[in-house]
């Protein structure tokens, strides 16, 4: 586990969950101008669907006990659907807590504390039903390929080179969807400027709705995508992504595609080269760039500096 | 129904709840108040098990621990977080609303992992056996009452001077203010210092009360909780989140049955507060309602003409 | 700037560019404004006009150019250091505090002027007391002299379109300013409106002369061509963010590039 090779597999690995997070509360970020407090919880439902869908099963201590599906699928299905679903609840927490305050013409500090409620009656929901123990990769979700994968002499895990694979896939088919459908320039157009988009025939309102859905089904795969390469520790495990990823965001820079992808990397990296004894300090690596970011170059490494109008 | 030691977290949360208006008061979210919170604990619990000088240790049973140290304890919690939150809004209040919110749910989390791993604080473990400075629920009941007067008296003083209204007129509209000679920034610094200030020294008294700290004091979750106080009770004035502390402090321990599900009614009322009761429980048009039932002399002795007034013309 | 006889204009803009992305917004704009006059800013919508108000209130940052006042740079100089120096303004969409009522909004613009000793303001002493009831007084009198004194009390949200307009104007002149920046403070009036307005605008500039230490110079940004002939000593017109013409009203009415840009056949008319 000490190689360069292994160290840096982690590093991407990790940086490309945090990339595909980041890219959700971008994809917000930019239609709306707002953060969606409430995605680390849908990225920690995804990881609960993608486990259910793998044929696991839920432990004694919530509601549903026992519940276990009684269909295992691979991956390769678990996850997408496991992200349409979380699409659809994206898509939920826009309607009950944002979509009510656009309505009022509210300011953007109310949209934070809603999405926050939101977030909260989620993963809440979530312990009550399926309990608080943690929950590890069932044993067939990779199907037939082995566990382990050789690699430049050093012993790889076959999930984590699946999870490069799988981001790598979902980042390129979203650029091509942003850059060469018509609904991903409209998307664009709406980010760039509302008043010209909506003159142009562009229904914001479904736009933001498109954002909200897209957003949701990236957090659901990269919670799948963790849910199979880690193990998921509790309810509450998606919050540090969610709130790590902020940071990635601030690195990236707000409303940037291509920065919040370079930020997770970076991220990813800079936690996988924290050496052993400091381990425990991980999880703080995010937030120390955040506040060196915040210091030193407040718009981020691609971020654009805003203009209001007066 | 409501013994001492509720009373004690109830008027905790009252002063938290006061710890998350401030900035509110200026337009700014900061969910820093319970890392503030931690680093006054935290700060109490190592001086109070550590330094000897100060009387913890005295006797056996950890019970008559010196009200002048705990005093000292709080005069230091409000330093070390005054700096902090100095230095952090001189850095981060320049920038857009967002960034504050996002600096300050960093800050509480940094502080979470560092006190995570440092052996000092007792790791995840925590620091035990605090000294008590009172032998009752009750000593600590009347103790935090008065500081939360304090805090109030402060805050009214705050709402009737300069300094409240450049923060209502920051809030309503940062540009008009600026045009109108208000330096925002200082104004804003103000408020994140004052709440981190209140903040620190609600953790050294609630180390004491608990007698035992650990990092699970203070974290993520206590911002929302804390946030709801405020949403529930009112942003518009004071008075609102001491209501709202005092409330939703004691409704999940008088409910049991709502008690489990106490993050989730948390999670409702700050979902649904904004776009239902976007001014919360106490507005200036119920203050105003209530000033008008009082006796006359009892409004004016207590000034209440600008109060009532503030209540009539619907907008 | 200091080599030719004479005080120092007031104001002077000089090549003030301002370029948000691919457009520009203000275009090398240069203009001095004297002490005591009333000068104009004339030009269609989008001429740059309030952007150019931005630039000098300190809202927005030039991309190149300088601002002086009194002789003294103030380029990308903040806005409230900018209005501590003695410039105040009114925003075209009306920037009002909508939770404050109207007394209190004129009070905000007092800001400067309210400092008081902290350990009375903390204690509330009798001296505190007093010095607020001045305070108050004053703003009183500014809605007073606006016509408005009555809603004092009332929300600010509560009044109508002009009394709001009305209400800023008392906020501005209440930083006791040496140069009062308006932008566009007739818009949405009737006809009526806008003569008294010109009359306010006089009537203010005499209340100055006789109770403050300065007079006050205006600088403004109106549409309604006839209402800026008569009240200013002089007039700038922008188009597409430069400035075409300068001048006196006599002058500018006659210059054939403002014709043809914006005037049109309105010199013709008289109000």
């Amino acid at each position: 586990m000490d190689t360069l090779l292994q160290i840096l597999i982690n590093g991407i690995s990790t940086g490309a969950v945090y990339g595909l997070v980041a890219l959700g509360y971008t994809l917000v970020f930019s239609v709306l101008g707002v953060i969606n407090f409430a995605h680390g919880a849908v990225f920690t439902l995804g990881a609960y669907l993608t486990y259910l869908l793998l044929g696991g099963a839920v432990g004694a201590n919530g509601l549903l006990a026992g519940l276990h599906l009684p269909f295992a699928l691979p991956f390769w299905a678990a996850l997408p659907i496991a992200g349409l679903l979380t699409a659809l609840v994206s898509l939920g927490v826009e309607a009950s807590a944002f979509r009510p305050l656009r309505r009022q013409q509210a300011e953007p500090l109310l949209y934070l504390i809603t999405s926050l409620g939101a977030g909260v009656i989620l993963v809440n929901l979530l312990q009550i039903l399926l309990g608080a123990e943690g929950y590890s990769l069932p044993t067939t979700a990779l199907g037939s390929l082995p566990t382990t994968l050789s690699l430049a002499g050093a012993q790889l895990r076959t999930v984590q080179l699946v999870l490069l694979l799988v981001a790598a896939v979902v980042l390129a088919v979203l650029s091509v969807w942003l850059e060469g459908s018509r609904s991903g320039k409209a998307l664009q157009a709406v980010s760039e400027d509302p008043t010209t988009a909506r003159l142009l025939g562009i229904d914001s309102d479904a736009m933001i709705r498109l954002g909200f859905a897209v957003s949701g089904f990236l957090a659901g795969i990269a919670g799948g995508l963790v849910s199979l390469s880690l193990s998921i520790s509790g309810p509450y495990f998606g919050i540090s992504y969610g709130l790590k990823a902020l940071g990635v965001l601030v690195l990236g820079g707000l409303g940037s595609v291509p920065g919040a992808v370079l930020a997770g990397l970076i991220v990813g990296c800079a936690e996988a080269l924290v050496p052993a004894e400091w381990s425990g300090y991980r999880d703080a690596i995010a937030y120390a760039f955040l506040f060196g970011v915040l210091l030193l170059r407040p718009q981020g490494l691609l971020g654009r500096p805003q203009i209001s109008k007066v | 129904m409501i013994d001492s030691t509720l009373l004690v977290q109830m008027l905790l949360g009252a002063l938290l709840g006061l710890s998350v208006y401030l900035p509110l008061a200026c337009g700014q979210l900061s969910l820093a108040t319970p890392g503030f919170y931690a680093i006054g604990g935290t700060l109490a619990a190592l001086l109070s098990t550590r330094v000897r000088a100060l009387g913890g240790g005295e006797s056996a049973s950890g019970s008559g621990y010196p009200i002048t140290s705990l005093l000292l304890e709080m005069l230091l919690a409000a330093v070390l977080c005054g700096v902090l939150a100095n230095g952090i809004g001189a850095v981060v209040l320049r920038l857009r609303g967002i960034y504050l919110t996002i600096a300050t749910i960093a800050l509480v989390e940094i502080l979470r992992v560092v006190s995570l791993n440092l052996t000092i604080t007792g790791g995840a473990v925590g620091i035990f056996a605090i000294p008590q400075p009172f032998d009752q629920p009750a000593g600590y009941a009347l103790f935090t009452l008065g500081l939360l007067l304090l805090v109030c008296w402060l805050c009214q003083r705050l709402a009737v001077t300069r300094p409240g209204l450049a923060m209502a007129a920051i809030r309503d509209d940062e540009i008009a203010a600026a045009s109108s000679g208000i330096a925002i920034e200082r104004w804003k610094r103000l408020a994140f210092v004052l709440s981190a200030l209140v903040a620190g020294v609600c953790g050294v008294v609630a180390a004491h009360f608990l007698n035992a700290w650990n990092p699970r004091m203070g974290n993520f979750d206590a911002s929302i909780t804390t946030l709801a106080f405020v949403v529930f009770g009112g942003s518009r004035t004071w008075i609102g989140p001491v209501v709202g502390g005092l409330a939703l402090t004691a409704l999940p321990e008088l409910l049991r049955p709502v008690g489990d599900l106490r993050l989730i009614v948390f999670g409702l009322v700050i979902l649904l507060g904004p776009s239902l009761f976007p001014q919360g429980l106490i507005t200036p048009e119920l203050l105003a309602n209530v000033a008008r039932r009082l006796p006359l002399p009892l409004q004016q002795s207590l000034r209440l003409e600008k109060v009532r007034a503030q209540g009539e013309g619907k907008p | 700037m200091s080599s030719r006889a004479g005080p120092p204009p007031l104001l002077a803009v000089d090549q003030l560019s301002c370029l948000f992305g691919g457009l520009v917004a203000v275009d090398q704009v240069s203009l001095q404004v004297q002490p005591g006059e009333i000068f104009g800013l004339l030009g269609p919508n989008g001429a740059g006009k309030t952007t150019l108000f931005n630039l000098i209130s300190g809202i927005t940052r030039p991309s190149s150019g300088a601002v002086h006042w009194k002789g003294m740079a103030i380029t990308g100089a903040p806005s409230h250091r900018v209005a501590a120096l003695g410039l105040a303004r009114t925003f075209q969409n009306l920037r009002l505090f909508s939770s404050l009522s109207c007394l209190d909004n004129v009070r905000v613009g007092l800001h400067r002027h309210s400092r008081q000793p902290r350990l009375q303001a903390l204690l509330g002493t009798r001296a505190f007391e007093q010095r607020e009831a001045e305070l108050r007084l004053e703003a009183w009198q500014l809605l007073e002299s606006m016509g408005i004194a009555e809603l004092a009390d009332r929300p600010s949200t509560s009044l109508s379109y002009g009394q709001r307009r009305r209400l800023e104007i008392a906020r501005a002149l209440a930083c006791r300013p040496e140069l009062l920046l308006l932008d566009e403070p007739a818009a949405g009036m009737n006809t009526t409106e806008k003569g008294e307005l010109a009359e306010l605008i006089h009537r203010i500039r005499a209340d100055y002369r006789i109770r403050a230490a300065h007079s006050l110079t205006v600088l403004i940004i109106e549409h309604h061509v006839p209402l800026m002939m008569e009240l200013c000593d002089r007039l700038a017109v922008l188009n597409f963010g430069r400035r075409i013409a300068l001048g006196t009203p006599l002058e500018v009415r006659r210059d054939p590039a403002v014709i043809e840009a914006y005037l049109g056949s309105a010199p013709q008319e008289d109000s």
